[in-house]
């Protein structure tokens, strides 16, 4: 069942990714993306990380797709679909052959790199699956507090930034 | 059975289709949809790892590239708005005022 879920959600999100970097208009791309979005945190709950799978709808889908949302607003990118084609065709062909690359030497990586994976290490994943979330705010919250408040701290760097990048005029 | 080849496939492609558009686009929003999909394959392979190897400490690493990720996403469309705020073309190529 669960197999049949992954393969459902995992082709969805190789479907909804293809059209995510290819559509021609902004705001399509970005409701693809949050259909992959959607994808993903599906296939995260199945996996027993039901805490990502939410976080992945409320951050992602949510905070951060408004964000971008709010930025095709702003910006009005209406007025460059009248433009030229989107890429040229040598172009995409060499950009084909350096993901294709990229995708190539993963897979390397995965099949015979020093950490190729020995099949199935633990049966039954003890430590994933019920009282997920307990177990996930032990690591964060005793193992690495340290780091959480650094995220906290980046983050609030970032509002920081945001609103410096708001006031200033670059034009001027 | 779960198996831990698919997943990192599944990361592996999307990750793939994030730098193709990288390469390809030059709408500065579709250029930065692309990079969060490539955050979102490695989180993929992270939490597909983590099943693996029956660790929870995959999923922590995923919350906090989440909150990373979140953080640079403020900041870049910030810097995309007052970049093309005063322009009508949205393309990268033409954004070289900082050149020497």
């Amino acid at each position: 069942m669960n197999d049949a879920l992954f393969a459902v959600f995992g082709l969805g999100a190789l479907a909804c990714a293809v059209p995510a970097v290819l559509a021609r208009r902004t705001l399509h791309a970005a409701l693809w993306f949050v259909a992959l979005i959607l994808c993903l945190a599906a296939i995260y709950g199945l996996w027993g990380a039901p805490l990502l799978g939410a976080l992945q709808v409320m951050v992602y889908a949510g905070a951060v797709m408004v964000l971008f949302l709010f930025a095709v607003m702003v910006l009005d990118v209406r007025g460059q679909e009248r433009e030229a084609p989107v890429w040229s065709v040598p172009g995409a062909a060499i950009a084909a052959v350096l993901a294709a690359l990229v995708f190539a030497v993963g897979w390397a990586v995965v099949r015979m790199g020093p950490a190729a994976l020995a099949p199935a290490a633990v049966s039954g994943a003890p430590d994933v699956g019920d009282d997920n979330v307990a177990r996930v705010a032990r690591v964060v919250f005793r193992d690495y507090a340290l780091v959480f408040e650094a995220v906290g701290v980046l983050l609030l760097t970032a509002v920081v930034a945001v609103m410096v990048l708001a006031k200033r005029d670059l034009e001027s | 059975m779960f198996q831990v080849e698919q997943v990192l496939v599944l990361a592996l492609a999307l990750f793939a289709t994030g730098v193709f558009g990288v390469l390809v686009r030059r709408d500065p929003v579709v250029l930065f949809i692309s990079i969060e999909m490539m955050f979102n394959a490695v989180n993929l392979a992270l939490v597909g790892l983590a099943r693996h190897e029956g660790l929870v400490l995959g999923h922590a690493l995923v919350l906090f590239v989440v909150a990373v990720a979140a953080a640079e996403v403020a900041v870049g469309l910030g810097i995309i708005i007052a970049l093309f705020r005063a322009r009508t073309d949205m393309d990268v190529d033409r954004i070289d005022e900082l050149k020497g």
